[in-house]
């Protein structure tokens, strides 16, 4: 059992990957302070029922993923499994990676990769259906393992992967789009 | 990108790039990259491409949501048994 008062030395350390997720998931700093505060309230209050020794950091995103399902999803009246069409794999890669010789094609990835700014990257996660953006943030922003996100997400591991895959695949392709509008691959690339 | 082998591999980028592989199968991609520069090119790729995308998705968390979210767990130790 965890003990109250080590709390904030122990829970607070995850703020600031927790207010990341949770900027993403409600796309404003006002929900996502009140969406992490109340994910530490409720922690706080429940630290008792906490097995010191398991994974407190997959204990506090599973609290975060339950309040914003529960009270912040604005698709809560649509229905929550939204498919993503067809996509091919590696999307970003087979585009940026074409280019005749290895020294061309590793330039245009240097400068997709470098151009892409904070916006074009948080803009292409936003867009994703909340089915995928979820396994995706907590792969890719937290670092989770495919099991954790599907005890997280309390989802098969099974989809975990293919939902990870086809979100992955549909940021790709956001990304090509951003970096065709921002010019940072050569004219004649493959327009979107 | 082609042969058996680079289907192989790449069907397990993500699994490598997620360090979900099992020893074994770690092996064999990590002979395979060292084989083959097609490979290695697109795993690199995606390899920088996974540290910018969590690189750029962080937060600065405002310094006055932080005393906010003390003051709030402070308030609430005060008020439980």
């Amino acid at each position: 059992m965890a003990d109250q008062a080590d709390f904030e030395r122990d829970a607070m350390q995850y703020t600031k990957q927790l207010y990341s997720a949770a900027m993403r998931m409600t796309r404003n700093p006002a929900d996502a302070e009140d969406l992490v505060q109340e994910t530490f309230l409720k922690a706080y209050r429940a630290y008792g029922t906490f097995e010191e020794g398991t994974n407190l950091k997959a204990w506090l995103y599973r609290i975060l993923t339950n309040t914003y399902i529960n009270k912040y999803r604005r698709e809560s009246r649509r229905p929550s499994e939204v498919d993503l069409g067809t996509v091919e794999d590696f999307y970003l890669y087979r585009r940026v990676g074409s280019e005749e010789s290895a020294e061309a094609a590793r330039t245009t990835e240097d400068r997709v990769l470098d151009g892409l700014v904070e916006a074009d990257i948080k803009k292409a996660v936003e867009d994703l259906p909340e089915n995928f953006r979820l396994p995706v943030l907590l792969a890719d922003l937290e670092g989770f393992s495919y099991k954790e996100i599907a005890e997280i997400l309390d989802i098969p591991i099974g989809t975990v992967m293919s939902r990870l895959h086809r979100g992955r695949k549909a940021m790709q392709k956001s990304l090509w789009e951003f970096a065709v509008n921002r010019g940072l691959v050569p004219e004649g690339a493959e327009r979107p | 990108m082609s042969g058996r082998e680079c289907d192989d591999a790449l069907t397990q980028l993500y699994h490598y790039l997620d360090q979900e592989l099992e020893a074994t199968s770690l092996q064999l991609i990590r002979n395979h990259l060292e084989d083959c520069s097609g490979c290695l090119r697109s795993f690199d790729f995606e390899y920088r491409l996974k540290v910018v995308v969590r690189e750029r998705l962080a937060e600065d968390v405002p310094d006055e949501f932080i005393l906010r979210l003390r003051e709030a767990i402070a308030r609430e130790s005060s008020t439980s048994p």
